[in-house]
């Protein structure tokens, strides 16, 4: 019985990984990438890059970004401002435009001074999303997708504990000389038993933040006198959600800054992040004032609304105590509190799962690779095929992704839609690669992932003078940053494509997933 | 294999949806929770409890217990919940 467990559980693990393994591997390389997503904008906006926003007293709105928003937006609802924190020194505003897109323009808090359109959707409109709805829009295909891949995950993660019988010695064993399937295994446990927490937290709270989507059905029946209301119902006594119908008639808005100032007072002492004008010009517009969590994991829902016209104070919402605990657990996903090592500790962790997964996937191909050779079976190609592309090939494109960003002229019309084709045409092209390189494209693969970092860099100094030298000079770390894990994934990658290289070609190595996880854009 | 999958993800979804459903019904009865409250605990639970019937759904060794199991699950919870709900919405604590 006992057996006969474990085996259904390494049966499980198998197959579960093969086939979610690519998905998977996308997710947390997206995810990862999203740990620095501000810090990418940066990099990929050179028109915001700023100088950090002064600690003191907020920036006035109602010079600032209150007369670019009615000259650009007008009656457009709503207009959301995000305010200037330590990761983004801008002010920016979003609001739809005429096709309903959400518009993302970025203002000087200084000057009060509209930056040129960023002409890119950057880390956090391109990574981010791509992390939980892949961008798939359709039925929210894309979310159910990051779910079942989450949830399989899971059962991964217990699969994989149940199965090794030596979690902790196995911890202190990594052969890299052994037979490639061994080390490929080493490494996977390695991997896995180390970032083990944080893989299971990361996971599960990622889940819960949508336990809306995957779970309809509990708001649906609580809810259900409520009729077609239900989820508003359930939205405004869980998240505060507050609103009006708009009057029709015109009405003036009022102080957007002496609001700011009395939701400090209410949260005595707390700062807003975020002010949301609705309906903006109308009698019954309204104004919504959230409060910041940088200096907390809680992401609290301490919201407050303000009448548009009057400035009194509409509504107060808090968050009862489980749904505080659901902004805890959102919180310790999203890793928006303001903390640079646990930061950089999240991204590290993130490549680990990465290379997990990738070395999950290299050793259910090297335990097989003889066997289906001889047998002729193309499970083995197949496969190979969508590792390579789905790991090394995520990898180019994500690279040649912030490349293009650095070589397409700025005025191009539709350029962020253009940026993004590029990056799903070098996806698309490293699938069709590994399919006729077969396991040279492990090799291959890595020199380009080191020509498209180096060349990111390179472009990076030559398009807008800021290279490497300079910003560390000027502290200016978001982009030095990103230049620097730019140029050690090169290294890492290059090193890797000659490991290969050396090893002849009979078979991938271990490094293709090691680069998978260094060779970061 | 196709049937176990079957079972496991599909029949385990619906059942733990089910119970996720009674319990956002349940706990308001029991405790005198918020309703929100109740919906977003009964879910977060939810994911836990999908986590073990997946892993039990491949490792039972029986399939057809697995079917049985689950469907009943479904029918109890599923019938539980909707007797319930009319009794939970006659006494919704007010939002504060």
């Amino acid at each position: 019985m006992r057996a006969g467990f474990r085996q259904s559980m390494t049966r499980l693990h198998t197959w579960a990984g093969v086939v979610i393994g690519a998905l998977l591997f996308l997710i947390f390389w997206m995810g990862s990438l999203s740990v620095f997503d501000r810090e990418v904008d940066r990099w990929m906006m050179p028109m915001t890059r700023l100088a950090p926003a002064s600690a003191s007293g907020l920036a006035s709105l109602d010079t600032t970004v209150r007369p670019v928003a009615e000259q650009l937006a007008g009656g457009a609802s709503p207009w959301t401002i995000l305010l200037p924190t330590a990761r983004v020194p801008t002010l920016e505003l979003r609001y739809p435009d005429g096709a309903g897109e959400i518009v993302r323009r970025h203002v000087d808090p200084a000057s009060g001074r509209l930056l040129a359109a960023a002409g890119s959707a950057g880390g956090n409109g391109f990574f981010f999303p791509f992390h939980y709805k892949l961008h798939l829009k359709a039925f929210d295909l894309g979310y159910w997708l990051v779910g079942l891949a989450g949830m399989t995950m899971l059962v991964l993660l217990v699969s994989g504990v149940i199965i090794h019988r030596r979690i902790f010695s196995d911890f202190f064993t990594f052969r890299p000389a052994r037979a490639m399937p061994r080390a490929t295994l080493d490494l996977h446990n390695l991997s896995g038993v180390l970032a083990l927490p944080f893989h299971f937290v990361i996971t599960l709270s990622g889940l819960i933040i949508l336990f809306a989507i995957y779970f309809p059905v509990a708001w649906q029946t609580a809810y259900a006198p409520a009729g077609p209301d239900a989820r508003q119902a359930f939205n405004r006594e869980a998240f505060g959600t507050w609103r009006r119908p708009p009057a029709g008639v015109p009405g003036p808005l009022a102080s957007l800054d002496a609001m700011l100032a009395a939701a400090q007072a209410q949260w005595q002492g707390g700062r807003p992040y975020m002010v949301r004008v609705w309906h903006p010009g109308d009698a019954a517009s309204w104004v919504e004032v959230r409060r910041s969590f940088a200096d907390d994991i809680t992401m609290n829902l301490d919201t407050v609304y303000f009448d548009g016209v009057t400035g009194a104070v509409l509504h107060r919402h808090q968050a009862r105590p489980v749904m505080r605990v659901q902004r805890f657990i959102a919180g310790l996903h999203f890793v928006q509190f303001e903390h640079w090592t646990l930061r950089w500790l999240y991204f590290l962790a993130g490549l680990a799962g990465c290379l997990m997964i990738g070395t999950g996937l290299l050793f259910w191909l090297e335990a097989r690779r003889a066997r289906h050779l001889r047998q002729g079976v193309a499970g083995v190609r197949l496969v190979e095929g969508l590792t390579v592309g789905g790991t090394a090939g995520l990898i180019v494109a994500t690279l040649a992704f912030l490349v293009a960003n650095r070589l397409l002229p700025l005025d191009l019309a539709a350029r962020p839609a253009i940026e993004m084709n590029v990056f799903f045409a070098a996806w698309g092209v490293t699938f069709v690669h590994a399919g006729w390189r077969a396991a040279h494209a492990w090799r291959e693969q890595a020199w380009a992932m080191a020509v498209l970092a180096t060349a990111a860099v390179a472009l990076n100094g030559l398009t807008t003078g800021d290279h490497l030298l300079r910003t560390l000079a000027a502290g200016n770390w978001a982009v030095a940053g990103v230049d620097g894990v730019l140029l050690l994934g090169a290294l890492v990658a290059g090193g890797v494509a000659r490991h290969l290289r050396r090893r002849g070609a009979e078979a991938p190595a271990v490094g293709g997933a090691r680069a998978a996880a260094g060779g970061r854009g | 294999m196709a049937s176990r999958l079957l079972a496991a993800v599909g029949a385990g979804y619906a059942c733990t949806a089910a119970a996720v459903a009674l319990a956002s019904v349940a706990l308001p009865l029991a405790f005198g929770m918020a309703r929100s409250e109740a919906v977003v605990l009964a879910a977060m639970a939810g994911f836990l409890l999908y986590l073990m019937v997946l892993v039990w759904g491949f490792a039972e060794p029986r399939l057809a217990r697995v079917w049985v199991v689950l469907v009943g699950g479904v029918v109890l919870c599923w019938g539980l919940a909707q007797w319930l709900a009319p009794l939970a919405a006659a006494r919704v604590v007010p939002a504060g």
